[in-house]
């Protein structure tokens, strides 16, 4: 039996690791549950979240918050870039086949990956953690990097606000019937496609703001794209894809099974996620929160 | 339609010009050159392309030039057994350089066999590259291996006043045969090693810190590890909060060049500096052999950077070792270069380098050193580089 300490901490980078995810993932989620198109670029969003991090750290020199300025900005420019590509591009493809939006995402992470190359070079880039979060605190014998704690403690505040805004605005009351019904919402007099266009940039923003906070937890290098985007698809699987507490519960789910897994087989820990969502696809194909597609 | 006819019929009209006897000697470089492998592949061309353009200026190898045709793997072994297959079916090359990782070596290594092409690792490490079933008379190797490197990590931790020890490795070819190599050997070295912990993150792994805290839990005295590149980068980032470093009092051996300029650049200040660490090369081996400190002002000057690359240094050896192997066997017949390159000897920029009959390695040195801070320099650096000559613990 490990110490409790052990597990503490163990349970706790689980939770690290299960924020990080939520916050990337819900973009996916977001944008699936409207626009009904999985964007396999939400991983080069966050790609670019995480250079662009690192990009505005180094052009604000050393200004006070430059840490938080720059994850601001570079969150903003990713929302901008993602209305871009909505408004100019995605746009001409509903209503076409779904092979064709799969492939123009495919595209666009080939050619953001190769514009990331071109822009920053193969060097691997690395922000370090600002300077107010730098320790780290002892809780029941565990420590706890204040860094990890911030991230444990911004997942739920992103999740509330975001139901918030979701239940009682609204805009949120749009989204939630744009998901349901996008012609008779469109009938009733509603700019669906602006309302989409938000939905792209508020997806692509939660992209961008994943990548640039996690920019002092690891390097950043060509590839961060396509490593990621796996991960958020196991979570929104299990969770349910377009269910905004399926993602925030796959998310979860996710982080203590990686935390945990690796004590019983160690050399297998990815595996018992695989083994997870195995399960999850057999039991309930549409996710533990999902509803079944009509 | 015309562009592509007026093109064919450009080359139609200028192949009989370029006399046969001055074609050029092809050689095929299958390299990561995208995703995260690129950071080290890509320099590792560089250095590949420096030696060609630097020999090619000297009017080439039997009067003929070098060429280089690079592939991208993209870091994936089937991938680089399609652009090996390529490169000799379709580009005719005569010689294989190249690949980066020790899955992408031993599977190129299957092609070379097949075409009767004489193929020089350059960068793969793992044992299992010329392990005696594996070996065939055109495979090489101009890197250190698995065994040398472990072994030469375990002569330095056997010194420390440690005997609890953990590794942590990341879990494909390379970081299992070299942990293996380094926890036989130190255990001969010093029998009273305990290995307390082992941990097995996957290759590409991002999140350690669980791998981490269950390392800290079996409270270990020193760690050996290899993780290498952007994921010794990841790692840190994570270890060092968790307070790792500290717990085992800076006693950590990372190997995979996790010293080199590349990696302690990229952490800044972040970097543990207080461990030992090695690399492929250092700009700033001021006390090395002279011809290593005037190959770095080439390359300063051909990267146009002030700290030169250290992997560009495995690609240039690579090509080196060929081209020297075609002067002494006169001929480009893949036959007649395999002999040549038995036993032969290099002056590389490190000093001489032999290519050894037996097992088709090359006795290549280490270069290992405690990570320091230094003035002179905006990123920590190895002080003193101590050169581990590998040859008496090869076997």
């Amino acid at each position: 039996m490990p110490d409790l300490s052990f597990v503490f901490a163990q349970a706790l980078s689980g939770l690290t690791a299960a924020m990080f995810l939520f916050l990337i993932a819900s973009g996916l989620s977001l944008i699936f549950g409207v626009l009904r198109v999985l964007n396999f670029a939400h991983g080069s969003f966050y790609m670019l979240g995480a250079y662009g991090a690192y990009q505005f750290v180094h052009w604000l020199g050393t200004g006070p918050g430059r840490f938080w300025w720059a994850v601001l900005l570079s969150a903003l420019g990713v929302a901008v870039l993602g209305g871009l590509v909505e408004r100019f591009l995605f746009q001409r493809l509903y209503g076409k086949e779904e092979l064709y939006q799969l492939l123009f995402t495919y595209a666009l992470v080939l050619i953001l990956s190769d514009a990331a190359k071109i822009l920053w070079g193969t060097q691997q880039k690395s922000v370090s953690r600002p300077p107010g979060l730098t320790g780290a605190l002892s809780l029941f014998g565990a420590t706890i990097p204040y860094y990890n704690l911030f991230i444990i403690l911004l997942g739920p505040a992103i999740a509330l606000g975001f139901w918030f805004a979701l239940q009682r605005t609204r805009a949120g009351r749009f989204i939630r019937a744009a998901a349901l019904d996008r012609e008779t919402l469109g009938a009733l007099g509603v700019n669906v496609n602006a309302l989409y266009t938000g939905v792209f940039v508020l997806g692509s923003f939660l992209g961008g703001l994943g990548g640039a906070l996690i920019t002092p937890m690891r390097s950043v290098v060509p590839g961060m794209d396509t490593e990621v985007i796996v991960e958020a698809f196991v979570v929104v699987v299990i969770g349910g894809l377009g269910s905004f507490w399926g993602t925030f519960l796959g998310a979860l789910i996710y982080g203590q099974v990686l935390s945990f897994g690796i004590l019983f087989f160690p050399r297998f820990s990815i595996f018992s996620i695989f083994a997870l969502m195995a399960a999850v696809l057999i039991i309930r194909p549409w996710g533990l929160l999902g509803k079944p597609l009509k | 339609m015309i562009r592509a006819l007026t093109l064919l019929l450009a080359a139609m009209l200028a192949l009989p010009i370029a006399a046969e006897a001055q074609k050029p000697i092809k050689v095929g470089y299958p390299m990561i050159l995208s995703g995260s492998g690129a950071l080290f592949g890509e320099p590792a061309l560089k250095g590949a392309q420096m030696y060609v353009e630097e020999i090619n200026a000297k009017g080439g190898v039997l009067g003929r030039k070098i060429e280089l045709i690079p592939r991208d793997t993209k870091g994936d072994a089937n991938e680089a057994v399609r652009v090996s297959r390529e490169l000799i079916l379709k580009e005719n090359v005569d010689f294989l350089v190249g690949t980066l990782t020790s899955a992408e070596g031993p599977a190129v290594s299957v092609v070379a066999k097949e075409n009767k092409i004489v193929f020089i690792a350059n960068i793969p490490k793992t044992d299992q590259l010329t392990a005696p079933d594996k070996l065939h008379p055109y495979v090489f190797r101009t890197s250190a291996n698995t065994t040398m490197e472990g072994r030469s990590a375990a002569e330095f931790v056997a010194k420390w006043p440690v005997t609890r020890i953990a590794t942590i490795s990341p879990d494909y070819a390379y970081g299992q045969d070299v942990t293996k190599s380094f926890v036989e050997h130190i255990k001969k070295l010093k029998p009273s090693v305990q290995i307390v912990d082992q941990q097995w993150p996957k290759l590409g792994e991002a999140d350690y810190t669980p791998f981490i805290n269950a390392q800290l839990a079996k409270k270990p005295e020193a760690v050996f590890s290899s993780l290498w590149g952007g994921h010794f980068v990841t790692f840190v980032k994570q270890a060092r909060p968790l307070g790792y470093f500290e717990a085992i009092k800076l006693n950590f051996i990372g190997v995979g060049e996790a010293g080199s300029p590349e990696t302690t650049k990229a952490l800044g200040a972040e970097y543990p500096v207080g461990i030992t660490a090695n690399t492929y090369d250092a700009f700033y081996w001021t006390e090395g052999p002279p011809a290593q400190r005037e190959y770095n002002a080439r390359l300063s000057k051909y990267l146009k950077d002030e700290y030169p690359n250290s992997w560009a240094i495995q690609g240039y050896m690579g090509i080196h070792v060929l081209a020297e192997a075609i002067k002494k066997a006169g001929s480009t017949d893949s036959d007649k270069v395999s002999k040549a390159l038995l036993g032969l000897t290099v002056d590389t920029p490190h000093g001489k380098m032999t290519i050894r009959e037996k097992d088709h390695q090359a006795t290549r040195g280490l270069l290992y050193g405690q990570v320091v801070k230094d003035a002179k320099y905006p990123f920590p650096i190895l002080k003193p580089i101590i050169y581990v000559d590998p040859a008496r613990f090869m076997d």
